[in-house]
């Protein structure tokens, strides 16, 4: 295979591996827009608290897989406190404050972080070998391959939760319908807290595997948000097998454009994919066109 | 009346000894981006300048005519950005009572703030920060009287060594890497014109940018690769270069990685790990206590500050030298007055035994064509360093005898 069309499938398989990533945090929208018809603009930086909470743990002794799901918990309290704090009252009064909110709630993050930990950025220790696997003359590193498994089985889990377990089955039915969810018996309001734990514990779980590649910062995660929103906003919110596409096409188109139009234009084509999805589809590609009954 | 009275003298005499005791201290102001990508050298430089300042002020002070005089420290983190650099600058140029300023890591700052210091002729003496531009935009204008001086390895005797570093390999051709900033690009244009000045026996087969914050390399690597580099060389500060690293190993690319002394930072020697071995930078400075002339100030550093390393050496040892060389400036000028500050800085008497060199004139009179004027270090006084395990260590253990003070100018 000649070098020039290896090189750009090594940057293809580099930025789609990434995108999972970005997948994972668009999950988070989806679950709190299903429940609750609201999504977590300070989204990025429960991802960045996250993997800081993961690398104290991680600092104060604990192993790997005992830090991983503390940051967990942590994301799932952060995640419930948003939605208690900024989100609840805004939707009471039938108002969009919960978009403002939200962001003052992830700033608030950023500046917590800052004071905490400091602006520096620092590695995060995993247990996985260094150095890189090859296939067929594709370099591929064990931290890119944890974000992809990482992603996969965080959503496929979340799903499978969802389907077969009474408090998951409850958050479905709140989604379909919260009054008739009520009628029920299904508390709606804690259907809804529980959705934005959840996708507060898989913020910090992105946050975890990601952060071996990107470092841990107050600002490793400040682009995230918007590309994980144009992921969620092309694939539309309520597609899960979407998302992941999504995530991987824009995780190669960006790595693509970096690499043949120059590093400035990496992030152009999110920014465009957002602009076309909202022109052109607005529920998504894989989004069903909701028909409202009046 | 009496109590009156009393209570006036009182105030009168508080007033008089708050004014004795204003009079008797010196203000230095040191800068430098204390958070951020840059700080471990900002801070590193901090401390050292405050280990010089605390042994001065512990002996009593600097002797100003007569009178012991401290030093008073004023702190101000730039944050290694160019507009807070400039506000900072303003900020300290106006206070009106400040004898001299040290610090500055990114060239840009410098090219941003240090105006204000030229406009009212207050001393600064930049330290650590290498970028050609921030003499030669002094040179540039023709600046006439200059009170900016530098107390760094500055970029165009940094990329002299990258290149001849690269010729002593026997490498053929090469890419140059460099960030996008001040410092990186104008790190690129030294390399570009260095590699001519050597006779041209490098070839340039890929020149490649990256962006401060950028994360993944593979794409400016995949080109080096597939262009044939023998070598990076590479302008950057610590967490770029660390991605640049751990990129290279991805990609099973393994060329050596010279570079300028950022490659020293420890934001980029502790988050490459092991992708860091054999990166190559030049330095001034040596964390190695077998080293006789370094060995105090390292010892007294680590004690200081609680540390087994000093996470950018090279800052450290360069903050306490600039120190060292101030004090001693302010006691041959018998004045806090900056303009007299500087002329003694322009032609010291004493030599100044610092932690990398005996300081013998370090600095002469101002010559807008000749920015060496202003330059305290010369190729001579400079060296190649090695990351090795997690430290940096002497490149060519030949060249000891230069930190060991055989050969300063």
């Amino acid at each position: 295979m000649n070098a020039e069309l290896l090189a750009l499938i090594q940057m293809a398989v580099g930025g789609g591996l990434m995108g999972m990533a970005y997948a994972l945090v668009a999950y988070g929208f989806q679950l709190t827009y299903a429940a609750g018809k609201a999504v977590n603009f300070g989204q990025g930086e429960l991802v960045m608290l996250g993997a800081f909470i993961g690398l104290s743990l991680a600092g104060i002794g604990l192993p790997y897989w005992a830090a991983v799901p503390g940051a967990m918990v942590a994301g799932a309290a952060l995640g419930w406190f948003v939605e208690r704090a900024a989100v609840r009252l805004a939707l009471q009064q039938r108002n969009e404050g919960w978009i403002l909110l939200t962001i003052i709630v992830g700033l608030f993050g950023v500046s917590a972080a800052e004071n905490i930990w400091g602006r520096e950025d620092k590695p995060f220790p995993v247990p996985w070998p260094d150095g890189a696997l090859e296939f067929f003359g594709i370099s591929v590193t064990w931290p890119e391959l944890a974000i992809a498994a990482g992603a996969l089985g965080m959503m496929a889990l979340v799903e499978l939760a969802k389907r077969y377990t009474m408090p998951g089955i409850a958050v479905q039915a709140v989604s379909a319908d919260p009054d008739s969810a009520e009628l029920c018996g299904i508390r709606s309001k804690s259907a809804i807290s529980l959705s934005w734990a959840v996708s507060g514990a898989a913020a910090a779980f992105a946050g975890t595997i990601i952060a071996p590649v990107t470092t841990v910062g107050p600002t490793m995660a400040a682009a995230l948000t918007l590309k994980a929103f144009s992921v969620a906003v092309v694939a539309g919110l309520d597609s899960g097998f979407g998302l992941v596409l999504a995530g991987i096409a824009l995780g190669s188109a960006e790595n693509l454009s970096g690499f043949l139009l120059g590093s400035g234009w990496r992030e152009a084509p999110g920014l465009i994919l957002l602009i076309l999805a909202l022109a052109l589809r607005p529920q998504g590609i894989f989004g069903k066109k909701i028909i409202r009954k009046v | 009346m009496k109590a009156s009275r009393f209570i006036l003298t009182a105030l009168l005499s508080t007033l008089l000894s708050t004014g004795a005791m204003a009079a008797d201290v010196v203000k230095i102001a040191i800068t430098g981006p204390f958070s951020g990508g840059s700080a471990p050298m900002g801070l590193s430089m901090r401390d050292g300048a405050k280990l010089a300042i605390s042994q001065i002020n512990q002996s009593g002070g600097i002797n100003v005519g007569g009178t012991k005089m401290k030093i008073e420290l004023i702190e101000r983190d730039d944050e290694g950005k160019n507009d807070r650099g400039a506000l900072v600058a303003q900020e300290i140029s106006a206070m009106g009572d400040i004898s001299a300023v040290i610090g500055t890591v990114n060239t840009g700052v410098a090219v941003m703030g240090d105006k204000y210091y030229v406009e009212k002729g207050i001393v600064k003496i930049i330290t650590p920060a290498a970028g050609s531009a921030s003499m030669t935009q002094w040179s540039k204008v023709g600046t006439k009287d200059l009170p900016i001086f530098r107390f760094a390895a500055h970029d165009g005797i940094q990329a002299q060594m990258v290149v001849e570093q690269a010729i002593r390999l026997g490498l053929r051709k090469v890419a140059i890497l460099h960030d996008a900033t001040n410092y990186g690009v104008s790190g690129r244009d030294d390399l570009i014109e260095q590699i001519k000045k050597q006779g041209g026996k490098l070839k340039v087969v890929a020149i490649e940018k990256f962006a401060i914050g950028d994360k993944d390399m593979t794409g400016q690597l995949i080109k080096a690769k597939v262009s044939g580099a023998q070598a990076i060389l590479i302008w950057g500060i610590g967490p770029e270069l660390a991605a640049v690293a751990s990129g290279k190993e991805k990609l099973g690319f393994k060329v050596p990685m010279i570079g300028g002394w950022t490659l020293s930072m420890s934001n980029f020697i502790d988050t490459a790990g092991a992708a860091g071995n054999g990166a190559l930078m030049p330095q001034t400075f040596i964390e190695d206590e077998s080293i006789q002339r370094a060995r105090p100030f390292i010892q007294a550093y680590h004690k200081a500050y609680g540390v087994a390393k000093i996470p950018s050496p090279v800052s450290a040892a360069q903050g306490y030298d600039a120190t060292m060389l101030l004090a001693e400036a302010i006691h041959e000028a018998g004045s806090t007055k900056p303009a007299l500050i500087k002329a003694s800085l322009e032609n010291l008497k004493t030599t100044v035994k610092g932690a990398i060199a005996d300081w013998k004139k370090p600095w002469s009179k101002w010559d807008p064509s000749n920015v060496e004027t202003h330059e305290a270090f010369r190729r001579t006084n400079t060296v190649m360093g090695k990351v090795k395990n997690g430290r940096v260590v002497l490149a060519n253990p030949s060249e000891k005898g230069v930190l060991e003070g055989k050969k300063t100018k």
